[in-house]
This record gives structure tokens, C-alpha cells and sequence, in this order.
């Protein structure tokens, strides 16, 4: 009995896990190239989710063309928005503090915003594959996350190639490596850091429509969860390594998939945790990052 | 701008008298309220966040820390507080200062996170916080109450409480005061800017944090017990709600970290803004919080005492 449990887990933890890491990656964008801490990524990606959703129970939009929609529309809004709250914080006292806390208020009113426009009831993407799930030997997986790990995939992958295969994507790694190096070389940090931005939150927008394809509902008090899981992926990847972020991602969905299988579903939370603060005391940089102790 | 030809001993008269006179004020206005019949609630839980932005000034504008789990040890305070009330029948008057204890043995155990940095260090301590809530949860109801927390009986008293709150005020405020004099006071302000250095002077570096934080925790957990003690419930949800912790970051630094009125000023500007908000505006309520934090942020980082002394640089001397 217990072998077919945790098949299933290995199985949902892996697309669970590839959906935390695209998580991880757009939050490592921008703690890389901007020293911010999004402490509203996870609000982020449920505007994304209700943006998704919106699109679909209004326009009839299928969601898998929601996601270049939301791509485009939350990077349009990401570039704009870090003109708005980041460029006066660099002359902060403590910047990277500093944000963190601004982002909790940025996290605050789009909770709020998102409470007031939808109030308080956890929504559903009611958009149903055909078939509902696919069967490979013993299990049943839904077809859903099985879309919404090709397209995880899929985008993690465009991301790798943008970041390490073209000339931008080389300057986004310059800036995460030196950020004063890379203004004396001549790049304009504001474009790349608002380009940086516009790229989380796109990633963040996609990742919110993934979610309601992936999680049976979501709602506007979901957003802390997910900002949580972020952190810890990207701590467990190191933090500002893109890549990562990607092994983090699946490591934690993994563990926590498993974890539910053998510990009552209300304790399956504190082993992500412990996870969490083991790596930051026994290695803190995780697997790819840099020292980060005081 | 030209200091004033006043002497050391002077200034400090001065300075002393100013912070006296403030205290005095405090303690007289807040002593009649449950007198002459005011806002019982409004000041009680006003002086909570004041105690509680004070404590929290200590080890994150003093020391240089901030730990966004700061809610583990006002949640502790309030289970100490019930389950030794409720459960074994102890007296409120011994159960909250055990419960304070119990605030200090909470920061012994999270000792070792001192060591991370910034970040690091905030996440950790809030993913501690959410352990220790899930844990609490999870236990078995005789002790902890499960999910429906623990009822302190008909045990409650407003006005007692009110006082009990009013007297942990004050030793709050005067505790920060002596800190900003003392030199465990400067031996923290000298880590938060720069540990290294501040270890190659002598300090002895995480004696001087580690003592900062065991301060840091007593008063939330005095304050969480306080708190069950007048509302007469304790529960999980309540005691370990992250808003507690934002509110008195926010709070904090509304009046300026690492001086001793800014708590004091940030937490009654904000209060008082938050109950109007709270009247006018219900359902606005959380957006404007988290508007009002982005702005304090961007124009006002170092609060409003803190930028009172930017402008006025002369004011330091005078103000704690």
C-alpha cells in the first residue's frame, strides 16, 4: 500500500517541485540582480492566479495562452513598478532591510486590493482537460499538472538559455556577480534592474496561472505561503544562483510530498522548515550560493 | 548650524529632565484612564504596542537585528500565562512573570540564530515562529488547547490588567532608557554598525547580542500574558498571528530604530492613525497599513524621530 503512496508522492513531488522552482527562480532574479527581497512574490503570483482566472471566466481564454498573455502584461507592470518603489531605496541606510519591508507593504495592499476586489472566497480554475488524467501503470496524474510541468519546464528552460546563452542574460549574471563593476563597464543599472523587475514578475504571473492548474484553489490570503516556500528554495539553492534555485525547488516539493505521506498533514509544514534551518546552519549556502553568515 | 555653548552636565540635565517629564506625563495621563472612565481597550492595547515596539528597538535598532518571528515570543508568553492559570491554577501575578521567563528561555534556544546575517537571519527566525505555532497546534489538547486555545475562565480583569500593563510599560521604557546610557547600550550600537571592529575593540561580541536578545524576549512574553490575562482567551491563530511582529516593526520604525522615543512616538501616531482608519475605512484598513508602510519607507526610512534628527542634529543631545 505504502509503495503506491509513494510513487504518487515521488511522482507530484516532482511537478510540485518544478512549479516551487520557477517560484525560487523569479524570486532569485530579483534578489540577485536588485538585492530586494520580495517579500510580496507570493501576492505576485496570485495576481497572476487571478489574473488567469479573470481571463478565463470573463473572455473564455484558455489558460495555456493566459501565460504569454500574463508574461508580457506583469513585465510591462514589473519594469514600470521599479521605477515607482526602488530606485529612492538605494540611497537607504540599509537597502537590502529597507526593502524587505517595503515589499511587506507592497505584499499588504495587494492582499488587501485583491481582498476587495474578489473578497475572501478561494476561487477555482474550472477549466477541465480532456481527459482528466492520464493513467501510466498504477497511477493516475492528473492532466493538468502534467501541462503545467511541460510548460514549468519549458519556461525554466527558456530562462537557463536567456541567462546563460545570450548577451543580456550575460549582463543579468554580470550585475548578480558586481553590481558597481557593472556601472563602471557603462550599463544603465536602472534599464537592467527595471528589466530584472519585469522579468520576475512576469515569471511570477506565469507561475500564478500555473498554480491554479496545478493547486485545486487558491485565494487572496494565499500569497504568504508562497512567498515562504520561495525563500526556502532559494536559500536551499543558494541565493541569487539561478540554477539553484531549480534543484532547491524540486528537493523541497519532494520532501514535502513525502513528508505528508508519513506525518499527519498539519506537521508536514515544519519539515519543509527544518530543512530550511538546517541548510542555513549546517551550510549556508546552500548548494550553489556564497557564504552569508555574520 | 551652530551647537549650543551648553556643558556636558548641562545637556545632560536637560536631557534627563525632558525624558522624566515625558515618562510623568505618560504615567499620569494613562494612570486616570481607568479613573475618569476613558477608552479602557484603546490605551491598554496602546501601551502594549508601545512596550512591544520599545522591547523590539532593543535588539533590532540598538543591535541591528530583526527578527521577523519577534510573535514566537509573545505567543509563548500567552500559552505560559494560560496553561499555568487555567491548567494549574497558579495566580495570575506569578504566572506572567514565569511567563516572561519562559520568553527568555525561548531566546537561549533561538541563541544559535544570532549568528546569521540580515536576511538570514529574519527568515529563519519566522520560520521558527511558524514551527512553534504548528507545534502548539499539534500538541495534545489537554495541554495546549489544540486549535481552540485555552479560556483563562471568568479570570479576566480589565482594570488589573490595565495596571499590570501600565507598571510593564514603564520598566520597558525604562529599561531601553538605561540601555541608550549604559555601555551594553553602546557595545550593541558599536555591533550594529560594524561587528568586526566592534569585536577587534574588546566587545565581547555575542555575550553583549545575546544578552540584547534575552531582554528583547522578556517583554513580549510579558506582554502576551498580560494580554490573555485581559482578554481572557488564548489560541494559536491570535497569539502567533505575523502581524503582531509587522505591526511592531512597523511601529518601531515609524518613530526611528535605535532611539528610545521614537517607539513611543511612531507606535501613538500609528495607533491613533489606525483607529481612524478602523472607523472610517473597514475594509480599507489592511491596504492603508501596508500604504503607509511603503511611504514611511521610501520618505521617512529612519522614522519620524530619526528624520526630526537628521534635520536637527542638535536635538540629539536632547532627545534619548
Amino acid at each position: 500500500m505504502y509503495e503506491f503512496l509513494i510513487l504518487n508522492a515521488l511522482v507530484n513531488g516532482i511537478i510540485i517541485g518544478v512549479l516551487y522552482s520557477l517560484i525560487g527562480c523569479s524570486l532569485n532574479v530579483l534578489y540577485g540582480v536588485l538585492r530586494v527581497v520580495n517579500f510580496a512574490h507570493g501576492e505576485f503570483i496570485i495576481v497572476g492566479s487571478f489574473f488567469g482566472y479573470v481571463l478565463f471566466t470573463t473572455l473564455g481564454i484558455h489558460p495555456l495562452l493566459s501565460v504569454p498573455i500574463a508574461a508580457i502584461v506583469f513585465f510591462v507592470v514589473g519594469y514600470g513598478l521599479y521605477y515607482v518603489l526602488l530606485p529612492r531605496l538605494a540611497q537607504a541606510d540599509d537597502p537590502e532591510t529597507s526593502s524587505f519591508l517595503m515589499m511587506y507593504g507592497v505584499s499588504l495592499m495587494l492582499g488587501a486590493g485583491m481582498l476587495m476586489i474578489f473578497e475572501a472566497d478561494t476561487r477555482t480554475l474550472d477549466f477541465r482537460f480532456s481527459p482528466m488524467s492520464i493513467h501510466i501503470g498504477t497511477l493516475y496524474i492528473s492532466t493538468a499538472r502534467l501541462v503545467a510541468l511541460g510548460v514549468n519546464l519549458v519556461v525554466v528552460g527558456l530562462l537557463t538559455w536567456f541567462l546563460y546563452f545570450t548577451l543580456y542574460g550575460k549582463a543579468f549574471r554580470a550585475v548578480i556577480m558586481n553590481r558597481e563593476a557593472v556601472q563602471i563597464i557603462g550599463i544603465n543599472i536602472h534599464r537592467i534592474s527595471a528589466a530584472a523587475f519585469g522579468l520576475a514578475a512576469g515569471l511570477a504571473g506565469i507561475t500564478g496561472v500555473m498554480i491554479s492548474l496545478v493547486f485545486p484553489a487558491f485565494s487572496p490570503f494565499s500569497g504568504p505561503d508562497y512567498t515562504l516556500i520561495g525563500f526556502i528554495v532559494i536559500v536551499l539553492g543558494g541565493l541569487g544562483h539561478p540554477i539553484g534555485a531549480i534543484v532547491g525547488g524540486v528537493i523541497f516539493g519532494l520532501t514535502e510530498q513525502l513528508s505528508i505521506v508519513f506525518l499527519p498533514q498539519a506537521m508536514a509544514p515544519i519539515v519543509g522548515f527544518s530543512i530550511l534551518i538546517l541548510v542555513v546552519f549546517l551550510h549556508p549556502r546552500g548548494l550553489f550560493g556564497k557564504k552569508l553568515l555574520r | 548650524m551652530p551647537i549650543s555653548a551648553a556643558s556636558e552636565d548641562q545637556v545632560a540635565i536637560i536631557r534627563n529632565r525632558i525624558w522624566y517629564g515625558l515618562l510623568f506625563v505618560l504615567t499620569v495621563w494613562l494612570a486616570l484612564v481607568p479613573v475618569i472612565g476613558g477608552n479602557l481597550p484603546f490605551y491598554f492595547y496602546l501601551m502594549l504596542w508601545i512596550t512591544m515596539a520599545s522591547a523590539f528597538n532593543i535588539i533590532s535598532g540598538f543591535t541591528g537585528y530583526m527578527p521577523f518571528g519577534y510573535v514566537a515570543f509573545y505567543g509563548i508568553g500567552a500559552f505560559t500565562t494560560a496553561i499555568l492559570t487555567k491548567k494549574l491554577g497558579v495566580s495570575v501575578y506569578f504566572s506572567i512573570p514565569v511567563a516572561g521567563l519562559a520568553g527568555v528561555i525561548l531566546s537561549l534556544l533561538f541563541a544559535k540564530t544570532l549568528k546569521l546575517s540580515g536576511i538570514y537571519f529574519a527568515i529563519v527566525s519566522l520560520a521558527l515562529s511558524i514551527i512553534l505555532r504548528l507545534v502548539i497546534t499539534n500538541m495534545p489538547e489537554e495541554i495546549t488547547g489544540g486549535s481552540f486555545g485555552i479560556s483563562l475562565g471568568s479570570r479576566a480583569e480589565p482594570v488589573k490588567s490595565f495596571y499590570f500593563m501600565l507598571v510593564t510599560l514603564l520598566a520597558a521604557l525604562s529599561t531601553a532608557a538605561w540601555l541608550a546610557r549604559s555601555r551594553l547600550g553602546k557595545a550593541l550600537k558599536a555591533i550594529r554598525d560594524d561587528s568586526e571592529a566592534a569585536a577587534v575593540m574588546g566587545i565581547n561580541v555575542p555575550r553583549a547580542r545575546l544578552l540584547a536578545w534575552m531582554i528583547a524576549a522578556f517583554f513580549p512574553a510579558i506582554c502576551g500574558g498580560i494580554e490573555a490575562w485581559y482578554t481572557n482567551i488564548v489560541d494559536t491563530e491570535t497569539a502567533f498571528d505575523i502581524l503582531i511582529t509587522a505591526k511592531t516593526i512597523i511601529y518601531s520604525i515609524a518613530g526611528g530604530l535605535g532611539t528610545v522615543t521614537g517607539p513611543i512616538v511612531g507606535t501613538v501616531i500609528m495607533v491613533v492613525l489606525d483607529d481612524l482608519i478602523w472607523q472610517q475605512f473597514p475594509l480599507l484598513n489592511l491596504f492603508l497599513l501596508g500604504l503607509v508602510i511603503v511611504l514611511l519607507i521610501q520618505f521617512m526610512p529612519r522614522g519620524i524621530v530619526g528624520t526630526m534628527m537628521r534635520v536637527w542634529p542638535v536635538l540629539r543631545r536632547y532627545i534619548l
